[in-house]
C-alpha cells in the first residue's frame, strides 16, 4: 500500500506540474494588462514599467514560465547575490532551506512560493488561501457531515419502508434538492431563516465565521453563522445520498448473503446495520468524496450570498481583478486538494470492502 | 417406526402479484425422519426451493405467502412445534440453530467484507452461550471437520480469495455450526465443478453420518443424490408427483416425469441417436393433466442405442477428409502488470502450447475443470482473445494473420454459443432483433423483410413460437434463452460453432433438449462443433474425440469412449469418476452401508 501512496504521489506532482502550466499560459495569454490593473485610474508610464519590471512583466513569455516554475517547486535554483534577480534567494519571500551553494547560485528545498496578490500588495497568496481555505474547509465539512448523516438514515428508513408514504415523500423532496440551484436555494434560506424567522431562529442573514464584535476591536467566533450556510450547501448532496444509499441497500438486501445472514438467525436489526449497510455505502463513498473535493473548491454562489469569506469568494473577486498570483495560486491548491481527496478514498475503499485490494 | 424430525402437512406458498397467484407449492406433504436424507427433485420452477424456504420461514415477502398446512418440527427435549405458527422472534431461534441451511450460490451467499471466520463464529456466538475465544476454536475445529486446507488462514480470509468449493465448506461450516438436527440444502452444488461436487457430497454424507442429522438434499439432478438419499421426493410444477425409497425410485419409477428424470441424464457407457427427454414419457394436456406415454425407461432407451460397429464406420469416414482448423503449438498468455509504469512481472499461462486438428462435420470436446484452459481455447480460435504464439490455420489460413475484411467472413462462418442464457442476451433488444442483428452486419439476404422471415424460420426450427419474434429475453426461461442464443449462431449459416459451456446453466431435463437440437443441427447443417464443458459425461455424449485439459495443457487426447473405457492419466479418472450417474450398484453400496436391507 505504501508502493500505492508513493506512487500516487509521483503520479499526482505530474498532474499539478500540468494544471500550472495550463493555467499559468491560459491566464498570461489572456487580454489585459494586471500591471495596468494594479496601477488603477493613475496613469502614469514610469510607474507601469517600474511594476512591469518588479513582477517581470518585460521578460519574454517563456522566461516568466520558468520563474514561476522555479518558485513554486520545492526543489529550486536561486541568485544569491544579485538581488535584482527575479529569484533572488531573498528570506523575506521563500522559507527554504540550503542543499548547495555555487558561486552565486544556490540549490534550495522550500516551501512552495505562490507570490504576492497584485492587488493586496505585498499579501502573500499562501496568506490568503490559508486564511480564507480555513472557513471554506469549515463549512465544507459541516455540510457534507449534516448530508452524510441525514442521507444514510434517511436512505436506511426509505429503504426499509419501500413504497410506503414516508419513502415516496423523500423521493420527492429529493427530486427537489437535487434541482434546486444553490443561488436559489441560498437566497430562499437566507430569507426565511435569517429575515422573516429572525426572531425565532436567531440567525443573520449573513457572516463570516470569525466576525469582528461589536466594537469592532476583536474577531470572535460566531458558530451560528455556520448553520445557514452548511445546510443550504448540504441540501443537493444530502438528496443525492438519500437516493444512493436507498437504491444500493435496497439492492444489497436482495443479495444471497443477506439470506444468509437470516438463516443463522440473526436479527433485522443486525442483518441490517451489519451485514447489509457496510455492503451498500461503496457508492455513498464515491458521492460524498467527489462532492467534497468540490466543496473544497469553494461554493461560489453560497459564500457570497451568505458572505462567507471563503476561498470560492476570494477566486471570484481575483479574477474579476486579474490578480493572477492569487488565481494561479488557488487552482493549484485546488488540485493539490482533488488528488489528497482521491487518494484519501481509495484507503477507505480499501477498508470498507476487502475485496478491493490496491497494488 | 423412526422418530420423526420434520413433518410437511399439505404446505401450500403462494406469489401474489397484482390480481395473479402463482401457487409454487400447492398441497404438498411429506416426513423426514431422523437420521435420514430425503432428496428432493424437480426441474426449476417445481417449488423445490419454495418448499426448503418455507421451511425456513425465509420466503421473500411480498410478494411471497405461506397461505396453507403445517410444517411440525420435533424438538430433541420439547414439544413438537408448527413452525409457520411462530413469531418473527420464535422462527430465528431455530434458524441456524435447530435447522440449517446451505445455498445453491456459494459465490454470493457469504458477506464479501466479512472473514470466514467471522460469519461462522457469529452464527455460533448468537446461538450459544460461549465467549469469543472458545467461539474461535470451534469455528477452527469446524473448518478442520469440513476438511478445509488451512483452517487457521482460512479464518481470516476473505471469501473472494478462496475457491467456490472451498466457499461451500464454508458454508457447510456454518450450517453445522450448532449441530443442527435438520440441514436443508439447496442445490449446494450445482454451481461447482463435477470434480469438486464429488468431495462436497461426499463430506455431506459423512457429517450425517457423524451427526445423526436429517437432511433435505434439493436438487434437479437425481443422479446427485443417488448415492446420498434415503428417500425420494419428485415434484412437478409445485407438486408432489412421487415419492418413495430411493431403490424404487431408480430402479422402479411411477411416475413418467420420474422416468424422464431418470432417463435424460446422457449415458456414459453407450451412446443414443438422441437423449430420451421428459416429454417423451408424458404429455400434457389443454387442461394441464399428465398423461402418461405408458413406456418403461429400458424399453424406450433399448431402441436408441447406437451400435459400436456404425459409430467406426461413420468415423472413419469423418477422419479422412482434411482437417478444416488446425491449431499448432497455441499459447495464450495473460500478462499480470504491476510497477511503475504497468511493466509486466509475470503471465498466467491460460493456454501453454496445444496443438489439435479438427475435421469437417465432426464434434471435438474440450473437457476439464474451471480454470484449464478450455474457455481461453474456444475465445482465441476467434480471436476474442490474441494468441501469445503459435498457429491456428481455419481453410488453408492463418486465423492470428487475418486482416479485418478476412476475420469479418471467419467469424461469419465459425459462431460461438456461451455459457450463460441470462447474460449473454442484451436485455433491452427484442430477440427477434438479437438475432437479425449478425445478419445485417454480415450482409446476409437483401432486405430486412427477408431477414425477419428468415428468423422466424430459425426461431420455429429451435422449437419456439415465431410469433415471440418481438418479446425480450427477460420473458423466456432458461433453456429457452439458450434457443435463441443457438438460433442467433445459426443466423450467418455458419460451418463451424464452438459451445462454450452451452448447456451448463440448465437443469438436466432442458439440457438433454439443448443437446438433442444441437445434434439434429449438426447433421441438417453439417455443422463441425467444438464443445467445451467441465461434465465429462456430457462431452463424451457428443462428442467423436476428445480432448482433456488441465492448466493450460492438454492431459490427454483421443477417440471419445476410448478415453473413457481406458483412461491413460490419473487426472481424466478423476473427472470420470466424479460423473454422478445414479448406477444402482452404487445405490446397494450406499444402502448397505447404511445397513438398509432392499
Amino acid at each position: 500500500m505504501y508502493s500505492y501512496i508513493l506512487k500516487k504521489i509521483l503520479y499526482s506532482s505530474l498532474v499539478i506540474y500540468g494544471v500550472l502550466t495550463v493555467v499559468f499560459f491560459l491566464f498570461n495569454i489572456l487580454p489585459g494588462d494586471p500591471a495596468r490593473m494594479m496601477l488603477d485610474k493613475r496613469e502614469d508610464s514610469k510607474q507601469l514599467e517600474l511594476i512591469k519590471i518588479k513582477y517581470g512583466f518585460d521578460k519574454p513569455i517563456l522566461h516568466q514560465y520558468f520563474y514561476y516554475l522555479n518558485d513554486v517547486s520545492p526543489l529550486s535554483f536561486h541568485e544569491t547575490i544579485d538581488e535584482k534577480s527575479l529569484n533572488y534567494l531573498d528570506e523575506k519571500k521563500y522559507n527554504f532551506t540550503k542543499i548547495y551553494d555555487f558561486n552565486h547560485t544556490a540549490i534550495v528545498f522550500k516551501f512552495p512560493y505562490l507570490r504576492t496578490s497584485f492587488i493586496k500588495t505585498g499579501m502573500p497568496v499562501t496568506k490568503i488561501i490559508s486564511s480564507t481555505f480555513f472557513n471554506t474547509f469549515f463549512l465544507a465539512c459541516a455540510s457534507i457531515i449534516f448530508a452524510l448523516i441525514f442521507g444514510v438514515l434517511f436512505g436506511v428508513v426509505s429503504a426499509l419502508a419501500k413504497d410506503s408514504f414516508f419513502d415516496r415523500f423523500l423521493l420527492y423532496f429529493s427530486v427537489v434538492g437535487m434541482a434546486l440551484p444553490s443561488f436559489f436555494s441560498s437566497i430562499i434560506v437566507a430569507w426565511v431563516f435569517g429575515y422573516l424567522l429572525h426572531n425565532y431562529t436567531g440567525l443573520n442573514m449573513y457572516g463570516s465565521l470569525y466576525e469582528l464584535d461589536d466594537y469592532g476591536v476583536s474577531n470572535s467566533l460566531v458558530l451560528k453563522n455556520l448553520i445557514l450556510p452548511a445546510f443550504t450547501l448540504g441540501i443537493r448532496p444530502l438528496a443525492v445520498i438519500v437516493q444512493l444509499s436507498r437504491n444500493s441497500l435496497l439492492e444489497v438486501l436482495s443479495m444471497d448473503y443477506i439470506r444468509t445472514a437470516h438463516a443463522k438467525g440473526l436479527n433485522k436489526k443486525i442483518v441490517i446495520f451489519k451485514h447489509a449497510l457496510r455492503n451498500s455505502l461503496n457508492p455513498v463513498i464515491t458521492a460524498v468524496s467527489g462532492w467534497f473535493a468540490s466543496l473544497l473548491a469553494g461554493a461560489v454562489f453560497v459564500e457570497y450570498i451568505f458572505a462567507w469569506n471563503g476561498l470560492g469568494k476570494e477566486i471570484v473577486d481575483a479574477l474579476n481583478n486579474m490578480d493572477l498570483p492569487v488565481v494561479m495560486g488557488s487552482v493549484l491548491f485546488i488540485s493539490v486538494i482533488f488528488i489528497v481527496i482521491n487518494i484519501l478514498v481509495d484507503i477507505i475503499y480499501m477498508l470498507v470492502d476487502p475485496r478491493i485490494k490496491i497494488e | 417406526m423412526k422418530e420423526k424430525l420434520l413433518e410437511f402437512k399439505n404446505l401450500v406458498t403462494e406469489f401474489r402479484t397484482e390480481g395473479k397467484t402463482v401457487k409454487a407449492v400447492n398441497d404438498i406433504s411429506f416426513t423426514l425422519n431422523k437420521g435420514e436424507t430425503i432428496g428432493i427433485v424437480g426441474e426449476s420452477g417445481s417449488g423445490k426451493s419454495v418448499t426448503s424456504l418455507s421451511a425456513m420461514r425465509l420466503i421473500p415477502s411480498p410478494p411471497g405467502i405461506i397461505s396453507g398446512g403445517e410444517i411440525i418440527f420435533h424438538q430433541k427435549n420439547s414439544e413438537p412445534v408448527d413452525l409457520l405458527s411462530l413469531t418473527e422472534e420464535g422462527i430465528r431461534k431455530y434458524r441456524g440453530n435447530d435447522i440449517a441451511m446451505i445455498f445453491q450460490e456459494p459465490m454470493t451467499s457469504l458477506n464479501p467484507v466479512f472473514t470466514c471466520g467471522d460469519q461462522v463464529l457469529e452464527a455460533i456466538m448468537l446461538h450459544q452461550n460461549i465467549n469469543k475465544n472458545d467461539a474461535k476454536k470451534l469455528t477452527i475445529d469446524l473448518f478442520k471437520q469440513v476438511q478445509l486446507p488451512d483452517p487457521e488462514r482460512i479464518y481470516s480470509t476473505y471469501p473472494h480469495q478462496i475457491s467456490g468449493g472451498q466457499k461451500q465448506r464454508v458454508m457447510i461450516a456454518m450450517a453445522m455450526s450448532c449441530k443442527p438436527s435438520v440441514m436443508i440444502a439447496d442445490e449446494p452444488t450445482t454451481a461447482l465443478d463435477v470434480t469438486v461436487q464429488k468431495t462436497i457430497l461426499q463430506l455431506m454424507s459423512n457429517l450425517q453420518k457423524e451427526h445423526n442429522m436429517g437432511i433435505m438434499f434439493i436438487t434437479h439432478d437425481l443422479g446427485v443424490i443417488a448415492e446420498l438419499a434415503d428417500k425420494v421426493v419428485v415434484m412437478y410444477k409445485g407438486k408432489i408427483v412421487e415419492q418413495g425409497n430411493v431403490w424404487d425410485i431408480f430402479t422402479n419409477p411411477k411416475h413418467p416425469y420420474t422416468k424422464g428424470l431418470l432417463a435424460c441424464r446422457p449415458p456414459l457407457n453407450k451412446r443414443y441417436t438422441f437423449l430420451p427427454t421428459v416429454s417423451d414419457f408424458m404429455k400434457i394436456d389443454s387442461s394441464g393433466k399428465i398423461l402418461d406415454n405408458n413406456v418403461s425407461v429400458e424399453d424406450f432407451t433399448k431402441n436408441l442405442i447406437i451400435p459400436d460397429q456404425k459409430r467406426k464406420e461413420k468415423q472413419d469416414k469423418l477422419f479422412t477428409k482434411k482437417p478444416i482448423l488446425k491449431i499448432k503449438n497455441l499459447k495464450t498468455y495473460f500478462p499480470i502488470r504491476n510497477g511503475f509504469f504497468g511493466g509486466i512481472s509475470s503471465y498466467v499461462k491460460a493456454v501453454d502450447d496445444i496443438s489439435f486438428d479438427v475435421y469437417p462435420g465432426e464434434t471435438l470436446g474440450l473437457v476439464g475443470e474451471s480454470g484449464c484452459g478450455k474457455t481461453t481455447t474456444g475465445r482465441t480460435i476467434l480471436r476474442l482473445e490474441e494468441p501469445t504464439s503459435g498457429e491456428m490455420v481455419y481453410k488453408d489460413k492463418d486465423i492470428s494473420l487475418m486482416n479485418a475484411e478476412e476475420l469479418r467472413l471467419f467469424r461469419k462462418e465459425v459462431q460461438i454459443i456461451f455459457q450463460d442464457p441470462y447474460s449473454s442476451l442484451n436485455p433491452r433488444m427484442t430477440i427477434g432483433n438479437a438475432i437479425m442483428e449478425p445478419m445485417q452486419v454480415h450482409k446476409i439476404l437483401s432486405s430486412d423483410k427477408e431477414r425477419k422471415t428468415r428468423v422466424e424460420q430459425l426461431l420455429e426450427r429451435v422449437s419456439l413460437d415465431p410469433a415471440h419474434f418481438n418479446r425480450y429475453p427477460h420473458e423466456f426461461s432458461g433453456g429457452q434463452r439458450q434457443r435463441i442464443g443457438i438460433a442467433r449462431a445459426l443466423a450467418v449459416n455458419p460451418k463451424f460453432i464452438i459451445c462454450d459451456e452451452s448447456v451448463s446453466a440448465l437443469d438436466v431435463s432442458v439440457q438433454a433438449q439443448v443437446l438433442n437440437l444441437l445434434n439434429e443441427l449438426k447433421d441438417e447443417f453439417e455443422l463441425t462443433y467444438i464443445f467445451i464443458s467441465h461434465d465429462l459425461s456430457v462431452v463424451k455424449y457428443m462428442s467423436d474425440r476428445m480432448v482433456v485439459m488441465q492448466d493450460g495443457k492438454i492431459e490427454e487426447m483421443g477417440d471419445a469412449d476410448q478415453i473413457y473405457n481406458e483412461p491413460k492419466t490419473s487426472y481424466t479418472q478423476r473427472l470420470i469418476d466424479a460423473v454422478p450417474e445414479g448406477k444402482t450398484e452404487d445405490i446397494k453400496k450406499h444402502l448397505e452401508e447404511k445397513g438398509v436391507k432392499i
